[in-house]
This record gives structure tokens, C-alpha cells and sequence, in this order.
């Protein structure tokens, strides 16, 4: 469902030149499982994941999500995800009910299937007691809804979500976390970007770890801990970050990363 | 492009606009109250005006004539006869003072005047009595104070009123010599305005509603756009919409729709406020005054009939279009609201000396005007509001087509602003001039970017006129200051190409190219000849030139230069040095991220716009449609080599038509080529044959001359 191949994503910046903020980066992901993206920030987790949502364009290699090219089809790809980023914020001046309608009709859903497919999805997320609430007013758990129910109104197969609880306190975190798990139930193919652990523990079949724009590693969390001989993903985590500090001093200089 | 989603965004954005208290406050709310409280305060100002008669002090009055009278037999004023009404007379009052003491000191009444105690001190002359009795003339000193507004008017009204009791004394005299009525008055002047209550309505506001209405569209468009994208990027709301499917035409669309809705919306409601003030205050005017300055006030203050109203309106969307799409572009630059308002400076600064053209008196629209951005449609309007229709017609669709066309050009600069990650994702990075400088050179690819092809047209264009300048200054001149100005154009682009590209050559397409192509390129410059001699006296009937720049341009051409070193100056040397700049270095950089056809029609215009800055106006037509031949040729060749042919050639026809067809004369055979050999112009054959093969070789280069093509032939 989504495969990123040597993907790598370099920017200009006036005082150092050329960025490689993402590089060689591959993964897939497949229906019915959670893939987590671990990494601290500016490993190049978002860099990567605006790349599948066809927001920035790839400088090296190539992404295929729910069957299309991000570079050749991005308007296919954007129809198939559903995308949630800290970057993705909700309009203020609208209410719940509007700014997800809006975007389900963006989404060419059809006005009685759309007002179904929004009942379900309120009562699902339980947000009917704020439906007419303006964005300005609502409260961050609120607007974390908001957000989720605009990345499932159009039922998409792909879900990439860019550290969806940053910032939330622990019973919004975990609601956000539930549904994400409840959406994995539904066979949906879920990118979960993060830099917490026990999120990574709690919801992932595989993950990769990334940090200086390079996949340090990637696969089933157990058969990692057993490859790299260490008890947990937090050990695991600093290992591989100390390795790949280590090679970097080695190498000199060399590019540096940032997302 | 699909429609419904441009209305969805269209309709959302429209929406989210009607919610936000500044934006509404600025489109709506701010027009309807600032007139009706300028317009009260017009009047408060005129009522507190009105009511303070200015202080005259008269020194010596007794000594004046009883008749004619210049005082008031009674009371402390002029005799009311010698002013326009007794309301004029009111103004003044006079205090009568005995020359004697210290108002006999002409330092103290000069203090009087200084200090403002009086505005005016007027000295009557002790021998004025003797020197009227002896018919001789007398000096009246008044002292005033020309830096003093009020002491001033004050001054300017003593004087009117002592002209007419001047007449007055030269009538007495007259009745007392006997002498006809005509003797001391050989002539009165009596102007006869025929001007209709309408039009002179109409002068006033034609001055001021353009001014305002094409600020306020730019006002109307300016915070909207701010908010539409720079606030969408602060409230982070930006990239929920780009990954929506909504694509980015769509999107710049949708926002577009909204803003120009805000601010035809904005320049409407100026005007209907605006007029209905006008009115009122027209209406009070009248009924306060009740004299002739009353009634021109009224007349002044009329408004614009509704049918010019309509027009303007119409002529106000595709302005309000053009404003939208640019403020649209800019605004997608800025990562918030303040520094969208940082925009603005430049955005007024542009565009406020193009709508001051308006206010200027002897300006009428013309061609030329016609093509200006804002400054066309600002002179429509007022010819609208003027009531001058002869003229709004005439330029009607001249002024709305170019006016279409930047609206739609902005448009694509907006769409492309939004296609950009660069633009959208921007972060704020330190900026400091030497490591900046340093990184663009350090990084730079084999070609310019297009940002640096746009700057090396400013600089050809600047460099080019500072040169012209410095002529100007050292009085320099002749054939080889020409050659110099064209050297001016080639240096721009050499030194740019070697300091910001690694592949200076490759980027000015300084490698040979096919014979064919330089085969192409003559057959081209030759067989469009009879075309472009048409197209031209298009040009010149639509755009006279005026017979002074004409002879200034014949002066050059002809003289005493021989033929070759003309051809040498006029045409080689301008082939190879606008060549190496428009479709070397210029041409490059528009390549890079653009479709080849856009590049080849954004470099030919900028082509034709070098014309215009150094030239003529009239030669950017054809200066830009050669502009899209050259261009593909040196697109498909891969060479500017053939493109210097073609150039060669086609200033070389153009410098040698004289002699050329002098030679035809002489030979006989001037007829069978030319219709009119005096102008240049060809039989219609000809051409119709030139147009044919020129069509050929367009179609062949264009169609059949791909890349791919060329690579396997």
C-alpha cells in the first residue's frame, strides 16, 4: 500500500547550500498494520511524510502510495490518504460539522452519502456536543478530533499521521491512540510517525528509526531488540542514535539533517 | 480544473472572510462611515470658516472721499457695493485708527500685522485728499504677511475690493470730463462657460473617484489576500487544504474569486458612499449659501450618472482581477500576517504614481495609456465620470483587453507561487548579505534560475539607461556611442552567465549549431519581412509616432554613415549582443522549472519590452513576436548562432531597405515587389507568401523538430 524506495528529499538554505534533510530513505507498509516512524525532532520524519502526501516533491528516488506515483499522480494519492500533521490545523472561523464537510466535498463525496458518512464518523470520534463550535473556541482535544475526522471523512486506505499527540495531555493522547488502533482494526495501512517509546511499544508491528535524515534500522520490534541485543525500544533507540553519531564523526563532515 | 471545487474553496473562503471582524470592518464598514464623517466634517470646517470676519485696521480714515465710498458710512465694514454679496463684505471688518501715536510708526503696524491683531493694516495718506482733488494718483501701503494664510486672503480681498472703488473713482471723473461710458472701460470680458452642470460635476469627481476607487480595489484586495494566505500559513491551515485533493490551480482560483469579491465588493461600496455624501453635502451646500459659490459647489458635488456608474463598475472587475491575482502572489510569499503587511509598501509605491497620472491636469487617454496597467483603467474611469463617452468608447476595449490579459498573466504568477514548495514551505533563516552572496555562487547549477534571468533584464534595463544618462550629461554622440550601448546589453549577460552558472556557454548557447538551422533562419528573417512591414503600419496607424522622435530615428539611420557600417552597427552588432542576453542568459533561465513554450513567450516579451524602455514603444509588437520566432529557433537548434542570422538579417533588410530599394528603382523593377516602395510595402502576394512560409517553418520547427526528433535524424 505505501512503498518509498532510496526516497530523499534535499533543500537549498542560503547559509549552508544544498540540505539533505531526508536520504535513502525505504520502508513499506502494508493493510491491517501500524508502521512507526521513531525518531527525535528534525530526524526527517516530517520531511518524509509530506513527501507521501505529495506536498514536497522527492529529490531522489521514488514513493508509490495506494497504487500511484506521489510525483506522477499526486492528485490519485491525495484522494486514497488520509493525512494529520501538526501542520494540519483547522480553521477557526469554521464549526466541527463545516470544516469536515467541506473537506469531504472536496473529497467529491456525494451530499447524502457525505451526511451519513459524518454521522457515523461524530458518533464514532464523539463529537456530536460540539458539532456547531467554531474552531477558535474549541478546546485542543476538540480540535484533535476535528482533525482525525477530516482525515477519515472520505474512508481513505492510507493514514499517515505526523506525531498526532505532541502536545495533547494523556486522556486525549490516549483517545487519539485508540482510534488510531481501531482504524488499523479496520484493515486501513497506517503510518505513525513519533518520538515517544511507548507509543512506538504500544502500536506498532514494525517500526523504523530514523535519525539524521538515514533509517538507522527498520523491522518487527522483537526480531530488532534481539538483532541489536537490547532489552527495549528505548535502548534500542539510543544504541542506534550513539552508532550513528559515531559514524557520522568518523565520516568528517559529511551532510548534515534536518527536516 | 474542476469547477466545483473552485466554488467550494470560492464559497468557504467568501465565508471566512464575512466571519473576520478586520476584514470586515476594512470592506465593509470602514467605506460607508468615512464619508459621511469627512463629509460632516467638510461642513463643520466650512461653518467655522464662515463665521470669523478677519480684521482690517484702516489708518487715516478720515481723510477718504465720501463718494465714491470704500467704508461703510456706519458700522465697522467695507461699503458692501465693492464685494460679490454683502455676505463677502462680512468678512472683513474695519477699525477705524487716527494716523497718530504709534500707529503712525510704520514698525509698530508692521507688528500689528506680525503679531496677528489685525490681518491687514491699510494707511490712508495725508495728502490723499489734495493729490484726488489734483486728478494725480496716491500710493496705499497695506501691510500683510504672505506666510500667514488669513493675512493673505485677507490682503487678496483688500485688494479686489479696491479695484472696483478704483473703477469707481475713474466713472466720477469720467462724469465729471463728460467723456462716453466706454472711455475708461475699452472692453469687458464675459466668458461663457459651456460646460453643463453635469460635466462640471463631473471634473471634480473625475479627479478624485479614479484615485479612490483604484486604491480602495487595491485596499479591497490587499487584506483579504494577506489573510487568505499568509494567515492560512500562520494559522496552519495551509497544508490541510494542499493535501486535500484540491489541486493548486483550483486553490489559487478559489482564494482568487474571494478576494476580487472583496474587493469590487470594497470599491463599490466607496462609491455608492462617496456619491450619497457628495449629494448631501451638495443639497446643504445650496441651502446654506443661497449665492452663486453655493450653487458651483452644488454642481461641483453632483454625481456621476448612473449609467457611467454601471460602466465603471464593469470596468472596475478585471482591475479588481488584476490587483486580486497580484496581491494573491505576494501574499503566498509571506509566512504571516505582518509580514504580508511588509508587502504592501512596495505594492502602494508601484502602483500609486501610475493612479496620480489621474489627478494630473493635460493627461488624456491615449494609445499608449491604454496598454499601462492601472494607469488605463484609471483614466477610463474618469473619462466615464467625466461624461467624456466619445473617448471612453473609443478606448473602452483597448483598455479592458490588456487589463484581461495582466489579470490573467498575475493569475498564472499566483498559481505558480502556490505550485512552488519553496514558496509554501519557506522557513525564516538569518539573513546576511557576503555568506548569501557567497552561497549563490558557491551553489550555483549549470543555468540561472528564472528569478536571475528577470533580475538581468532589470539590470540590462538599468545599466542601459544609467548609460544614456551619462550621454546625456557628457553631450556624447554618433554611431559608435550606439555600438557602446549595445555593448552595455551583452556585458550584463557574460558577466551574470560566468558568475552565477558552472556552464557559461552552454547557458548563453554558444555551441554550433546544424547548417539547416542557420539555412531556417534566414529563409525565416527574409520571408517575414513583408509580414512585419504590414504589421508595422498596424502599429503606426493604431500608435502614431510622433514627427519629432521620427526624425530624431531617421537622423540616425540616414546622415552621411555608409551602408556597411550601418549594417555593422544596426545590425550585427545589436544581433549578437541581444541575442547573447534574451535568448542566451534570459532565455535559460526561464527555462529552468517552465514549459519551454512559456519560457520562449515570457522571453520575447521581455524582448519587446527592452524596445520599449530604450526604443520605441511602437516596436515591442513586432519586437515580441520576433521575440517568439527567435526563441523557438534557438530552443530547437540548441544555438544562438541562428537566431543571430536571423537578427542579422532582419535589422540588416530593415537598415538597408533605401538602398535596396533605390537599387530596385533604378532597376525597374521596384512595382513588381512593392505596392507602396515609399513605405516598404509589399504586394499582397508576396505577402501572403511570407506568411505561408513562415507559417512552415514555425509548424516544422514547433511539430517535427522535437528533441527526440532531432536526436534521431
Amino acid at each position: 500500500m505505501i512503498l518509498v524506495e532510496h526516497l530523499g528529499k534535499s533543500f537549498h538554505d542560503a547559509r549552508r547550500g544544498w540540505v539533505e534533510a531526508v536520504r535513502d530513505v525505504s520502508f513499506e507498509c502494508r493493510p491491517g498494520e501500524i508502521f512507526g516512524l521513531l525518531g527525535p525532532n528534525g530526524a526527517g520524519k516530517t520531511t518524509t511524510l509530506r513527501t507521501l502526501s505529495t506536498v514536497l516533491k522527492p529529490t531522489e528516488g521514488r514513493a508509490v502510495v495506494a497504487g500511484y506515483d506521489v510525483v506522477e499522480h499526486p492528485e490519485e494519492v491525495r484522494r486514497r490518504i488520509g493525512f494529520m500533521s501538526a501542520g494540519t490545523g483547522i480553521y477557526d472561523r469554521m464549526t466541527a460539522w463545516e470544516l469536515v464537510e467541506y473537506f469531504g466535498r472536496l473529497y467529491g463525496i456525494p451530499k447524502d452519502a457525505l451526511r451519513d458518512r459524518m454521522e457515523a464518523v461524530f458518533a464514532w470520534l464523539r463529537m456530536d456536543d460540539f458539532r456547531d463550535v467554531l474552531g477558535s473556541k474549541m478546546s485542543t482535544g476538540m480540535k484533535q478530533k476535528v482533525s482525525i475526522a477530516r482525515t477519515v471523512v472520505h474512508d481513505p486506505p492510507v493514514l499517515i499521521f505526523d506525531e498526532p499527540t505532541s502536545g495533547l495531555d494523556i486522556l486525549v493522547q490516549r483517545t487519539v491512540l485508540d482510534k488510531i488502533l481501531e482504524l488499523r482494526d479496520m484493515g486501513k495501512t497506517v503510518v505513525f510517525s513519533t518520538h515517544s517509546m511507548s507509543e512506538v511499544e504500544r502500536l506498532c508491528s514494525r517500526v523504523a528509526v530514523i535519525y539524521r535524515g538515514r533509517l538507522q534500522a527498520q523491522g518487527p520490534i522483537d526480531e530488532l531488540l534481539a538483532a541489536h541485543g537490547q532489552p527495549n525500544v528505548e535502548e534500542l533507540f539510543f544504541a542506534l542514535v550513539e552508532k550513528a553519531d559515531a559514524e557520522y564523526e568518523a565520516a568528517g563532515a559529511g551532510a548534515g539533517a534536518a527536516s | 480544473m474542476s469547477w466545483s471545487n473552485v466554488l467550494l474553496i470560492f464559497r468557504r473562503e467568501g465565508m471566512d472572510q464575512l466571519r473576520d471582524r478586520r476584514t470586515l470592518f476594512m470592506v465593509v464598514v470602514f467605506p460607508i462611515l468615512l464619508y459621511p464623517i469627512i463629509g460632516a466634517g467638510v461642513l463643520q470646517f466650512a461653518a467655522a470658516l464662515q463665521e470669523k470676519p478677519r480684521r482690517v485696521v484702516v489708518v487715516g480714515a478720515e481723510r477718504l472721499p465720501k463718494e465714491p465710498a470704500l467704508l461703510a458710512p456706519e458700522g465697522e465694514g467695507f461699503n458692501p457695493s465693492l464685494f460679490d454679496s454683502p455676505a463677502e463684505a462680512a468678512r472683513l471688518t474695519v477699525e477705524r485708527r487716527a494716523d497718530a501715536g504709534e500707529w503712525a510708526n510704520p514698525a509698530f503696524r508692521e507688528e500689528a500685522v506680525r503679531d496677528g491683531d489685525a490681518s491687514a493694516v491699510m494707511v490712508i495718506p495725508a495728502d490723499l485728499p489734495e493729490q484726488f482733488a489734483a486728478r494725480a494718483d496716491v500710493a496705499i501701503p497695506i501691510h500683510y504677511r504672505s506666510v500667514d494664510e488669513t493675512s493673505k486672503i485677507t490682503y487678496l480681498r483688500l485688494r479686489e475690493a479696491l479695484d472696483r472703488w478704483k473703477a469707481g473713482i475713474v466713472e466720477e471723473r469720467r462724469k465729471g470730463d463728460k467723456l462716453p461710458e466706454g472711455y475708461a472701460r475699452p472692453i469687458e470680458v464675459r466668458g461663457l462657460d459651456a460646460a453643463t452642470t453635469q460635466e462640471i460635476g463631473g471634473s471634480v469627481w473625475g479627479r478624485i473617484f479614479p484615485f479612490l476607487l483604484v486604491l480602495m480595489s487595491l485596499t479591497g484586495a490587499f487584506y483579504p489576500a494577506v489573510d487568505l494566505c499568509a494567515g492560512e500559513k500562520e494559522r496552519g491551515t495551509m497544508e490541510t487544504l494542499l493535501i486535500s485533493p484540491a489541486g493548486r490551480a483550483e486553490i489559487v482560483v478559489g482564494k482568487f474569486l474571494a478576494v476580487l469579491a472583496a474587493s469590487v465588493t470594497t470599491a463599490v461600496l466607496n462609491l455608492v458612499s462617496m456619491g450619497v455624501t457628495g449629494l448631501q453635502l451638495a443639497r446643504r451646500a445650496t441651502a446654506m449659501g443661497g449665492g452663486d459659490p453655493a450653487r458651483e459647489a452644488a454642481a461641483a458635488l453632483a454625481p456621476p450618472t448612473l449609467q457611467s456608474a454601471l460602466w465603471m463598475v464593469v470596468l472596475l472587475i478585471p482591475l479588481a482581477a488584476f490587483f486580486s491575482a497580484i496581491c494573491l502572489a505576494v501574499a503566498a510569499m509571506a509566512r504571516s500576517m505582518k509580514e504580508g503587511q511588509y508587502y504592501m509598501t512596495p505594492l502602494y509605491l508601484v502602483c500609486l504614481p501610475l493612479i496620480f497620472l489621474t489627478m494630473a491636469p493635460g493627461i488624456e487617454l491615449n494609445a499608449f495609456y491604454s496598454l499601462v496597467p492601472v494607469t488605463g483603467v484609471a483614466l477610463l474611469l474618469r473619462a466615464l465620470i467625466v461624461g467624456d463617452y466619445l473617448t471612453a468608447f473609443r478606448f473602452f476595449v483597448p483598455v479592458l483587453l490588456p487589463t484581461v490579459v495582466y489579470a490573467w498573466l498575475a493569475l498564472r504568477w499566483a498559481v505558480d507561487q502556490f505550485s512552488d514548495e519553496n514558496v509554501l514551505f519557506r522557513e525564516s533563516e538569518r539573513f546576511s548579505l557576503v555568506p548569501w552572496i557567497r552561497g549563490v555562487i558557491r551553489d550555483r547549477g549549470p543555468r540561472p534560475t528564472s528569478a536571475q534571468a528577470v533580475l538581468g533584464f532589470a539590470l540590462i534595463i538599468t545599466a542601459s539607461w544609467l548609460f544614456a544618462q551619462v550621454l546625456l550629461t557628457t553631450g556624447l554622440g554618433g554611431i559608435g556611442v550606439v555600438a557602446a550601448g549595445q555593448g552595455v546589453i551583452l556585458l550584463v549577460p557574460l558577466v551574470m552567465a560566468f558568475l552565477l552558472t558552472t556552464d557559461p556557454a552552454g547557458t548563453l548557447r554558444l555551441r554550433g549549431a546544424a547548417g539547416r538551422y542557420f539555412a531556417i533562419g534566414a529563409a525565416a528573417a527574409v520571408a517575414v519581412k513583408p509580414l512585419s512591414a504590414e504589421f508595422e503600419r498596424l502599429v503606426q496607424w493604431a500608435y502614431p509616432i510622433s514627427d519629432a522622435t521620427r526624425s530624431v530615428f531617421e537622423s540616425l539611420l540616414k546622415g552621411d554613415t555608409p551602408l556597411p557600417l550601418a549594417i555593422l552597427v544596426f545590425a550585427l552588432v545589436p544581433a549578437v549582443c541581444e541575442e547573447v542576453a534574451f535568448r542566451g542568459f534570459i532565455l535559460s533561465g526561464l527555462q529552468s522549472g517552465r514549459r519551454t513554450r512559456s519560457a520562449i513567450v515570457l522571453s520575447a516579451l521581455l524582448f519587446g519590452l527592452l524596445h520599449v524602455f530604450l526604443s520605441l514603444f511602437q516596436q515591442f509588437f513586432n519586437a515580441a513576436i520576433l521575440g517568439v520566432l527567435i526563441g523557438l529557433l534557438a530552443v530547437r537548434s540548441r544555438s544562438l548562432w541562428p537566431g543571430v542570422v536571423f537578427h542579422a538579417v532582419n535589422n540588416g533588410l530593415a537598415v538597408a531597405t533605401g538602398a535596396w530599394i533605390g537599387l530596385l528603382q533604378r532597376a525597374g523593377i521596384a512595382g513588381w515587389v512593392y505596392r507602396d516602395a515609399e513605405d516598404g510595402l509589399y504586394h499582397v502576394p508576396w505577402v501572403v507568401a511570407g506568411a505561408v512560409v513562415v507559417a512552415a517553418l514555425v509548424l516544422h520547427l514547433w511539430k517535427f523538430d522535437r528533441r527526440d526528433v532531432g536526436e534521431a535524424g
